[in-house]
């Protein structure tokens, strides 16, 4: 494995087009590319176990083979480090019976030395070695009895009911990640990301040959904020995360496109559930927001999603103590949707005079890791600028606390985020709009328990000016819950109780989104160039 | 033979490891005006009159390999030694390097001169102590008397040769896995393109030669390219270094001529005396190179062009012949076990499928051979061709395939040791130490 890998060129909306022969049919494809993503381009499949798109290239699966003609005749070439040239002639399994069998012939030698884990595997429904046996035949000339022994790491040996040596099953590489030694069929994908991705080269292939594992530098851990994405990008079940290890089966989950409301970037992610039980998040692919990646704080985060929520309050009570108000401070904070952010604006209107808005949150900003954190918590930031509510302004808040009478949260923890705002226990009366039971909900005079954004539909700006759209994952506790948008619109004494209605709530405050909807924004969001800021 | 023309062993045995004796037999006579005065275009247009092609197995001619190396990148040119001789049967660079270090420094000044290089590694195989030493103490001595170093011949032309000890891994003989190596990282080969002439060492142009076709520069200057040329075939030029071993009844180092008959070598009282027993088979050009029957040897001439007609290669020079005495199963298993843990674990094809073939040839040399296994060995070979991304399990399969064809009814008769070897196979029974 070398360091000098390049990263992988992608197609882009404006690649040029160029003529290749495929199979010798004439095709157009795009022409900055490698050969793998240009196939795809024109929807061609090329099994691949060691590509990543967002991996360097290091072309030693020898799965995605396909034959190009050159001056030599026929040569077998990888199609993920060949870039594509005008006129090139490539031939795949559809004509060429040379390449379907050296395809095979790959899918036989990873599988010969790998377990038949299936049944006990959890990687077992996405795995792409799978695929790719199902794709090549179902069946093998090479016999597993024959396969190896297990002699990477003695400590890891033992000898199964059958007398075959084995070993390292349970791995424990670091405080998340297990690793199956057996299963591995040495992508070095993980190896790759922790040292190209990461930054922290933490996993390092030790020994060779067929004995060739997986492994730490002695002594350390796999300890980083993005070590689970190995679990994402190993192909096979070599990897696992602690927190979804036999949990369930892949395919008895259902997915629902969301967006992590923790983090102005908005990683786009998958919430899998299923019976009303979030079992894990995983990263969503958007190539421009966070490629295949999320950070471990992001993706862990779901646990505390349906514990320790608040139930729903009674909005009669809020709704005189507003009537009856001197001074209100409409606070706004992080998970706060467009659609939020536009009832509560409602309900500042309504209000009037006797109402100020105020947002941000406590958390510091840090600085952006260049994967997939922007390293701001205030996760719609640029939504707060285009309906113009303050996005930093809680210190005014926290120096006036004695002129209001009434405090009212929306998605905002500021006790929990920073000791210095129990000042605002000043204001008499607290009134928090929250999912949790958080240390600000412990100390209000009022609480009212409204959805977690992983229950609602929504949308939000993330800090790419991409307008991002949140679905909701049946996973709410508790079926009383409303969203922060339907608490709000009704306190303002006009119920917006759908989703739609609170869009184009938004859309009457902010003209320029007037184009979209939720059928029109596209899964990996929609690009607002110049539209707002 | 009237009078032999010994390119690159003419000073064995006379102590030229010496800088004043190595001088006195007429060495570093190029270093001088008659390099100096030479453009770097009309070295390289010279070495490519000379028919020369790299030594090291691959046979690719020297000069062309030097034309691709860039000019004016802004980046240093790297001359990189290939002394990582490591392929069974192969024990030349050893001797040539052992014997006369100061040919082999000769031999890089030049190649530094027309590659506009200033700094050269010399990559040897660890193991080879006595050879480390005495190119040390060359190179100590070179740079004593100014041939080395900074403005060397009074010119603007400075040369530094770094000596580098590899861990004795067989595939850091593969260019690029040797450049790696070299770099500090794990020995296991690039893809490519970039070629390391365009992006090798520290991503620099890289020229990586092996010390035999280094070695012959010398010669070639002080007679001339034609005369080298004449030496060998119409398609390459000059003479080889043959190593011979196996049953003969003088093994050694030999150096012949291309194009010399392959009987020649082995029955003639100049090379190896005749063979010991009745022939049964040679290996052309070390282990990697498919075996030829004696009667494929009796029309076998040693150059490029007839071992490529005679489907094997000429490889690096290591002529293995075996008498009738020999087992061909067990040269193969032996083959087999070589190639799987010399296999760097980088690329599925050759991971998995040389430790499985070395797996199937385990168990036919144990009587635990099934029927099909002969067919299945053949089918892996071929799977390895063109699938890999340096050639290690071609060169497994090479000789796989030769052996089970050309042999058959040997391994047959081991799998038929097997009392059950109709029946499929069951799972193998745990044995200690078994497979390793």
């Amino acid at each position: 494995m070398s360091n000098y890998y390049n990263m992988p060129k992608l197609p882009t909306a404006d690649s040029p087009k160029v003529a290749i022969f495929v199979d010798d049919k004439e095709v157009l494809v795009p022409g900055d590319t490698n050969l793998l993503e240009a196939l795809k381009a024109v929807g061609i499949e090329t099994p691949h176990i060691c590509y990543h798109p967002y991996l360097p290239v290091s072309g030693n699966c020898r799965q995605c083979l396909v034959e190009q003609e050159g001056p030599r005749g026929r040569m077998l070439i990888i199609a993920c480090y060949t870039p594509v040239t005008p006129g090139m002639k490539i031939y795949t399994p559809a004509s060429s019976a040379r390449v379907k069998n050296a395809r095979k012939a790959t899918n036989e030698f990873m599988l010969v030395n790998h377990p038949l884990d299936c049944p006990i595997c959890d990687k077992a429904g996405e795995c792409s070695l799978q695929e790719n046996y199902m794709e090549s035949a179902h069946e093998s000339r090479l016999r597993p009895e024959v396969g190896k022994q297990y002699h990477a790491n003695p400590d890891h040996a033992f000898v199964d009911s059958k007398g075959q040596v084995r070993g390292g099953k349970r791995v424990a590489l670091g405080p998340r990640v297990t690793l199956d030694e057996e299963r591995c069929v040495q992508c070095d994908r993980c190896v790759r990301f922790m040292r190209h991705v990461a930054k922290d080269e933490q996993l390092q292939l030790a020994s060779r040959g067929d004995h060739t594992y997986i492994t730490t530098f002695p002594g350390e851990k796999l300890d980083h904020e993005y070590d689970l994405c190995v679990t994402d990008i190993c192909p096979v079940g070599a990897l696992t995360a602690n927190h979804f290890r036999f949990q369930q089966r892949v395919w008895l989950l259902s997915r629902t496109p969301s967006i992590s409301m923790d983090d102005s970037l908005g990683a786009n992610i998958w919430i899998d559930h299923n019976n009303g039980k979030i079992w894990r998040i995983m990263p969503r692919c958007n190539p421009e927001v966070n490629r295949s990646w999320l950070s471990n704080t992001s993706r862990l985060a779901y646990m505390s999603f349906t514990e320790n929520r608040l139930a729903s309050g009674d909005l009669n009570v809020v709704s005189d103590l507003l009537k009856h108000a001197k001074k209100v401070a409409l606070v706004a904070g992080g998970a706060c949707t467009l659609e939020d952010l536009a009832a509560l604006k409602m309900l500042k209107d309504y209000l009037g005079d006797r109402a100020s808005l105020f947002g941000g949150t406590l958390r510091p900003v840090v600085e952006a890791d260049g994967i997939a954190k922007s390293g701001d918590p205030l996760a719609n930031r640029a939504g707060f600028k285009a309906l113009g509510i303050p996005d930093n302004n809680l210190n005014d808040l926290m120096k006036h606390a004695a002129d209001y009478d009434v405090l009212l949260t929306v998605h905002n923890d500021l006790f929990g985020d920073d000791e210095g705002a129990m000042i605002l226990k000043k204001i008499p009366n607290r009134v928090i709009l929250s999912a949790f039971n958080d240390e600000t909900s412990k100390d209000a005079t009022l609480v009212c328990g409204v959805n977690h954004w992983s229950e609602v539909t929504g949308t939000m700006i993330n800090s790419l000016n991409i307008l991002q759209k949140l679905s909701p994952a049946p996973t709410c506790p508790d079926a009383q819950l409303k969203p922060a948008y339907e608490v709000l619109s009704t306190l303002a004494g006009n119920p917006l109780t759908s989703a739609i209605a609170a869009l184009q709530k938004v859309q009457e405050f902010v003209p320029a989104l007037k184009p979209y909807s939720y059928e029109n924004i596209r899964s990996t969001g929609v690009k607002l160039d110049g539209v707002l800021l | 033979m009237a009078e032999k023309i010994k390119v690159c062993t003419s000073n064995f045995g006379k102590g030229a490891q010496d800088i004043a004796v190595y001088k006195k037999l007429g060495g570093y006579a190029n270093i001088s005006s008659r390099l100096f005065d030479l453009s770097q275009f009309e070295v390289i247009d010279l070495v490519q009159r000379s028919g020369l092609r790299g030594r090291g197995g691959a046979g690719f001619p020297t000069g062309l390999k030097w034309s691709f190396v860039p000019r004016n990148t802004g980046k240093p040119v790297y001359i990189v030694v290939n002394a990582d001789e490591g392929e069974p049967g192969t024990f030349k660079d050893h001797f040539l390097m052992t014997e006369d270090p100061h040919r082999l420094i000769e031999g890089l000044i030049i190649a530094g001169w027309a590659l506009g290089s200033r700094t050269a590694y010399i990559y040897v195989r660890g193991e080879f102590l006595p050879c480390i030493e005495s190119l040390n103490k060359a190179l100590n001595q070179a740079y004593a008397e100014g041939l080395l170093g900074k403005n060397i011949g009074g010119t603007k032309f400075s040369f530094d040769i770094f000596v580098h000890r590899g861990a004795g891994a067989y595939i850091c003989g593969e260019e690029t896995a040797l450049i790696n190596s070299l770099e500090g990282q794990k020995g296991q080969p690039r893809l490519k393109p970039p070629f390391p002439a365009v992006s090798g060492a520290w991503k620099s142009p890289t020229c990586v030669n092996n010390v035999e076709t280094l070695m012959a520069l010398p010669w070639i200057f002080q007679n001339s390219p034609e005369a080298y040329a004449a030496l060998g075939t119409a398609c390459a030029g000059g003479t080889k270094v043959f190593c011979v071993s196996g049953d003969v009844k003088r093994t050694g180092v030999y150096e012949a001529p291309l194009g010399t008959p392959l009987m020649e070598l082995l029955t003639s009282s100049d090379y190896a005396c005749g063979i010991d027993g009745t022939l049964k088979g040679v290996i052309p050009g070390g282990s990697s190179c498919p075996a030829l029957l004696p009667e494929e040897c009796e029309k076998a001439t040693l150059d490029y062009e007839c071992m490529a007609g005679l489907k094997t290669m000429f490889g690096s020079g290591a002529v293995m012949p075996f008498n009738t005495t020999r087992d061909v199963v067990v040269l193969l298993n032996t083959l087999g076990n070589f190639y799987s843990h010399e296999s760097c674990g980088q690329c599925t094809p050759c991971r998995e499928g040389t430790g499985y073939a070395k797996r199937i040839l385990n168990a036919i040399i144990n009587g635990e051979g099934h029927d099909g296994d002969l067919e299945l060995l053949l089918s892996i070979a071929d799977q390895y061709n063109g699938t890999t991304i340096c050639p290690l399990a071609p060169a497994l399969g090479a000789p796989m395939t030769a052996l089970i064809k050309k042999y058959r009814s040997e391994f047959e008769a081991y799998i038929e040791k097997n009392p059950n070897h109709g029946s499929p196979r069951i799972c193998a029974t745990y044995r200690p130490g078994a497979f390793w």
